[in-house]
């Protein structure tokens, strides 16, 4: 199995009704990060915050569960950042591989903008090892298994 | 092969018996489902029946979908948030 084979993309389209550089300062300004920023139910911290919107800089986002007061970190290096267009930033949960992020803002006219967020993902940890020994692949290959068992 | 698994366990034999395939073909496809944790397969002679291992397959499905609830919840979000300052006003 190879690395490739347990990579999965994850692909979002949103239209806004919002010109192109408020869509973009909500993403880059660190005051509106923090109001949209993950799950409902969780608060992304701005007194830890570092969003740093420069390629190359690093990014960190704590958020905390507002029922448990649980902790998550996303974090992340930009890698390219191309105003008011298109963010790309690299993750790297088990600090080997990255895995590529693209947030595409196209500007619809009429004070629309469309956002294309494409998300390479592996599985992380100990699913991650399954990942390994297939078990992420597989879901390459169910729809090829399929198809050739018809 | 996934889907008539989820009846019960079945030999080579009869998970290939709806399909234009030999069994040879059967044998390879299970044979990477196997790999991929998704499936068992007994060690009686050569019937070996196979069953659905669920575990391995829910807990990359669960991963992906809450990857995926993160972002569709953000972007929700991010729409409120955007319709809330066009609401205000220049700052």
């Amino acid at each position: 199995m190879t690395e490739t084979a347990t990579a999965h993309r994850i692909a979002i389209t949103r239209v806004f009704d919002a010109p192109r550089e408020l869509v973009w300062a909500a993403w880059t300004d660190p005051d509106q990060l923090v109001c949209w920023w993950g799950k409902r139910g969780w608060t992304a911290q701005r007194s830890s915050l570092v969003l740093d919107v420069r390629p190359g800089a690093a990014f960190r986002i704590v958020s905390v569960c507002d029922a448990d007061g649980t902790e998550m970190t996303n974090e992340g290096v930009w890698r390219e950042v191309v105003e008011p267009e298109r963010l790309v930033f690299a993750r790297s949960p088990d600090g080997d591989e990255e895995e590529l992020t693209v947030v595409t803002f196209t500007d619809l006219g009429g004070g629309r903008t469309e956002l294309r967020f494409d998300a390479v993902v592996r599985m992380p940890g100990d699913r991650r090892d399954r990942a390994a020994a297939g078990v992420a692949s597989a879901f390459d290959r169910l729809a090829d298994l399929l198809e050739g068992s018809r | 092969m996934l889907v008539r698994l989820t009846d019960g366990e079945l030999t080579v034999g009869e998970l290939a018996e709806p399909f234009p395939m030999t069994l040879q073909a059967v044998s390879k496809h299970l044979k990477v489902l196997e790999r991929a944790g998704l499936v068992a397969r007994g060690r009686s002679a050569q019937l070996r029946p196979s069953r659905l291992q669920g575990a391995a397959l829910k807990d990359a499905a669960d991963w992906l979908a809450d990857f995926r609830r993160f972002w569709d919840e953000s972007f929700d979000r991010l729409d409120e948030h955007l319709r809330e300052i066009q609401r205000e006003g220049p700052a």
